[in-house]
């Protein structure tokens, strides 16, 4: 019988020979190397620091000491209070917009689709650059003639600092409020009406039915905010206004560097944002609000008067000039102006920062070496986020998935300075260079590190689409003879292709002008983008700098155009009908 | 469309099949066997085990011990698992499962791949199966330009189209009005019958199951409670919870008062009711009374009937059901060709034949009844 020959033949094969290379293996060694390992060991050492031997103590709990005094302790309250001051102005900014824009026929509207995710792809250290680059001293508002301390004066501050990271919380706040507003039907405002209770009566109604969101949209942008490097690189660093994260990168930079204090440090940011998630879900709790049924009624939109019109389509321009027409202004005019950041006292406008990024190989080859790193850390980073969420949404709750559920939910939290940290804490450890792996200061490990710090939120965006596919039409491939691999490429591939390629294309744009790890990790002699513009910038090349940074964006912007092109324009007609309307 | 022989379809045998998920035992020591060319039905309730076991039948899911073959090939065998692929099935899903980025042809066209046939040959296949399911202008259609019954054609052209000698039905027609269930229940039976596959359906609904079944197996709690021909479950159900499953008006505690091999008589208050059992009762057993929705009518029959009052009364075109109630409770689904006003005293009668009493653990003084509203539909 065909089972007693497949038993035989099983039990003479050594156990070596029967581990089997699969997707599933792969997936599992690359986590525990990229994500469980480095975070472990470095923040291990924050409790015990003779663990990997830094220290004499099996546990203690001194290197905490150091965080909460002094200069940690200061930037550390910095930033708290940052965070919560840019949690609430980025909270009241999106509940306003999203009102406006989901309920009112304001005509700017249109206008704050595209304002917000171009806020969503560009970095905080963009958005910083662009100011600085407009109101600096000698800075392009300057040149022109214009009188500028009193606001570079604020900049440098802790409000410049706070605008910045609100302005960067805006999307984020925006997408969790608009989509349960969204949800929210118009009958609960006609229920009060019709009971009896005014016009403010129903906006209290409304407001309480929208609080998990706004609890939701101040934990992330706090989240966010404190987990920032950009900013605290940017504005932070030239203002002299410390922030935690900056200050973690201070104390990786000084020799010896302490790294049970940083991994102090690490634990007490992490700390902050589960905290933050923690408080959100306590203000919340027995307050789950089912708003969404198949009866939702669409809310109507509220006529606008003409006055009312103008108001709120001059708030909308303004937060539109705020948000992005200034760091874009001064991104543009910066790498148009010659001899930006010199001494001169004769500028003149023209292409010649372009042209010295396309002949300088100092200028010209970070913007090659992200792209080449991008594209390596967006298809290995989709890759395992895509079987990461099938693990997420399996209908089985498994322990792998309760594994990996937990892992990135914390990778998530954990901020990209601390990840660095952590790369170079765990792959410089003697018995990491004992064992042979001699991959510090390399391109591979930070191709690694990339995918690593990309993985978290690649995975979270593809879970709600590798939810909604029937595990039934799997089942039906495999039982009308296609095998696990062939039914995942004709089933599963092309019911996400669209996510997955939008997946690609963000991981892609965000690592190549990614900071922190880029920052800390990158191999001798070969920056990528982000250190690039700073190398240039701490050279006073402000042009030729702002000009990589143009070309950055307008690269990453062309490679969305190219790769939707070609999906719309290759792509078997199936695949792209799925996602869209009727 | 040519006729397969049915001896090159499955003859399955499962041999002390189990699976739990957690504590929970979807299926214990289970046994089963599918005569090729048959079409077996596998009814129960929920939670009673018969997706796993379908599923366990396609290789979607593994037996945590047990062995299924198919002919002389096995499938499954304690750790042993051959993939759904390698199976030569065809199955058929509650949720169609179609892919949909393939258009109805490319759904039905997935299922020949295995098949390695030349294009032409492929096409005319597809083209074939497509109009046996009265589908053949909706091949370039996507599902979501399809209804939910032509959906479900879709997914059933895809099972046949590659002739398997085993067709896997996963309750298909539950998502479907009743209408189309009865009007795709008649193509199911005729085409997989066309086929000559050995096909396994499964489904809660009793009424399916005696419509399409050459044979019936009940499940409850992941065990076959009987496994037989309709007629035999209907008339001869192996215990309470098949006779229950399969379809009753009402329920009834009473006490033997008079046994003979499998015909009884039964105590209920100051009423005696003639019933048969497939147990033996003696004198002085606590009985349960089932009474079948055939067993009922509104007549003048002057023996065997229960008084009773009219609660309820419904049109059902052929003519009206009543839901009376009785000393003991409540019987519904009596027919009668004329209606009968709510309220009316009347006489039921109870034919023997479908009225069907099993040994009770509950004793008449414990509860005067425990009728129940039918289970038919």
């Amino acid at each position: 019988m065909a089972l007693d020959s497949e038993t035989h033949v099983r039990s003479r094969v050594p156990f070596l020979g029967r581990i089997r290379i699969t997707p599933m293996a792969v997936f599992w060694t690359l986590i525990t190397f990229i994500l469980v390992i480095p975070i472990l060991l470095f923040l291990s050492v924050a409790f015990s620091p003779r663990l990997m031997s830094q220290g004499h103590q099996w546990f203690t709990l001194a290197s905490f000491k150091p965080v909460f005094s002094g200069a940690y302790g200061l930037a550390l309250l910095h930033s708290l209070i940052l965070g919560v001051v840019a949690a609430l102005g980025a909270m009241v900014i999106a509940l306003s917009m999203a009102w406006l824009v989901l309920r009112t026929n304001t005509p700017a509207r249109i206008l704050w689709n595209t304002t917000i995710f171009a806020l969503f792809l560009a970095p905080s250290y963009l958005i910083a650059l662009g100011w600085q680059r407009l109101f600096e001293q000698r800075g392009v508002l300057e040149i022109m003639g214009f009188y500028v301390e009193p606001i570079r004066n604020l900049l440098y501050g802790p409000v410049g600092i706070c605008l910045v990271l609100m302005v960067k919380g805006i999307p984020f706040a925006y997408l969790v409020i608009a989509n349960a507003m969204r949800g929210l039907g118009e009958e609960f405002e006609q229920a009060v009406r019709v009971h009896g209770g005014s016009r403010f009566e129903a906006f209290k109604v409304m407001a309480a039915l929208l609080m998990p969101s706004l609890f939701s949209a101040m934990a992330i942008v706090f989240a966010e905010a404190i987990s920032d490097f950009g900013v605290a690189n940017t504005l932070s660093n030239v203002g002299h206004f410390s922030v935690a994260t900056y200050q973690l990168y201070q104390g990786i930079n000084s020799i010896p560097v302490n790294f049970p204090v940083s991994a102090a440090t690490s634990l007490t940011l992490l700390a902050l944002v589960i905290l933050a998630i923690l408080a959100q879900n306590r203000a919340l709790r027995g307050r789950s609000f089912r708003t969404l049924s198949g009866r939702t009624r669409p809310a109507t939109q509220t006529k606008l008067s003409f006055f009312g019109k103008i108001s709120t389509s001059t708030y909308i321009v303004g937060l539109l000039l705020i948000t992005l027409g200034i760091p874009v202004f001064g991104a543009i005019s910066a790498s148009l102006l010659q001899g930006l950041g010199s001494l001169l006292s004769h500028y003149t406008i023209n292409f010649s920062n372009y042209s010295r990024v396309f002949h300088s190989r100092f200028l010209r080859n970070p913007l090659i070496y992200s792209t080449e790193m991008s594209l390596i850390t967006a298809t290995l980073a989709v890759g395992l986020a895509a079987i990461a969420s099938k693990v997420l949404t399996s209908a089985r709750n498994s322990r792998s998935k309760r594994f990996v559920d937990f892992f990135l939910l914390a990778a998530v939290a954990l901020p990209g300075i601390v990840f660095a940290i952590g790369y170079i804490f765990t792959y410089n450890l003697k018995f990491i260079n004992d064992i042979g792996l001699h991959i510090y200061g390399t391109s591979f490990l930070l191709a690694l590190a990339y995918t690593a710090n990309a993985l978290p939120s690649t995975s979270r965006s593809l879970v709600g689409n590798m939810g909604q596919i029937q595990e039934s039409m799997m089942d039906a491939a495999r039982v009308h003879g296609s095998g696990a691999a062939k039914a995942w490429i004709d089933v599963t591939m092309p019911l996400i292709a669209r996510p997955l390629l939008i997946a690609w294309l963000l991981t892609f744009s965000g690592t190549l002008l990614e900071l922190p790890v880029s920052e800390l990790l990158y191999p001798p002699g070969s920056p990528p983008v982000a250190v690039g513009i700073e190398l240039s910038l701490a050279g006073f090349d402000y042009g030729g700098g702002t000009a990589i940074e143009v070309l950055s964006i307008l690269w990453a912007l062309v490679v969305v155009g190219v790769a939707f092109f070609l999906f719309n324009r290759f792509a078997p007609p199936g695949w792209k009908r799925l996602g869209n309307l009727r | 469309m040519k006729q397969k022989k049915s001896d090159s379809a499955y003859r399955v045998e499962i041999r002390g099949a189990s699976k739990s998920y957690g504590s929970l035992k979807a299926l214990y020591n289970f046994d089963l066997t599918i005569e090729p060319g048959t079409f077996t039905v596998l009814l129960g309730p929920s939670g009673s085990g018969k997706s796993t076991l379908i599923r366990s039948i396609a290789g979607i899911e593994r037996l945590d011990s047990g062995a299924i073959s198919f002919g002389d090939r096995v499938v499954a065998d304690n750790g042993f698992h051959m993939a759904p692929e390698k199976r030569d099935l065809a199955m058929v899903f509650q949720d169609y499962a179609l892919w949909p980025h393939m258009t109805a042809f490319e759904n039905v066209g997935y299922a020949l791949k295995r098949r390695n046939l030349d294009t032409t040959e492929a096409n005319r296949r597809i083209n074939e199966a497509l109009e046996r399911v009265g589908l053949s202008s909706k091949g370039p259609n996507y599902p979501f330009q399809l209804s939910g019954g032509e959906q479900q054609r879709v997914a059933l052209a895809r099972a046949i189209v590659g002739r398997p000698s085993l067709l896997l039905f996963d309750e298909p027609l539950s998502n479907l009005d009743a209408d189309l269930r009865e009007r795709l229940r008649v193509e199911i039976a005729t085409l997989t019958r066309e086929i000559g596959a050995t096909a396994c359906y499964i489904t809660h609904d009793q009424s399916e199951a005696f419509a399409l079944a050459d044979q019936i197996g009940v499940l409850r709690a992941g065990e076959l409670q009987q496994i037989a021909a309709p007629e035999e479950i209907y008339r001869q159900p192996a215990n309470r919870f098949v006779a229950a499953f399969t379809g009753i008006s009402g329920s009834f505690l009473g006490t033997v008062i008079e046994s003979k091999r499998h015909e009884v008589i039964v105590q209920l208050g100051t009423q005696r009711l003639e019933c048969r059992t497939p147990t033996k009762l003696k004198t002085g057993d606590s009985v349960e009374v089932l009474i079948r929705p055939s067993a009922t009518s509104l007549s003048h029959h002057h023996s065997n009937t229960l008084p009773a009052i009219v609660l309820d009364v419904a049109y059902r075109g052929r003519g009206y059901e009543h839901v009376v109630e009785c000393e003991f409770g409540v019987i519904s689904s009596v027919f009668a060709h004329e209606s009968t006003p709510r309220g009316s005293k009347v006489d039921i009668y109870i034919d023997p034949h479908n009225c069907l009493a099993f040994p009770s653990e509950k004793k008449v003084s414990e509860t005067a009844s425990i009728a129940q509203l039918s289970h038919s539909k």
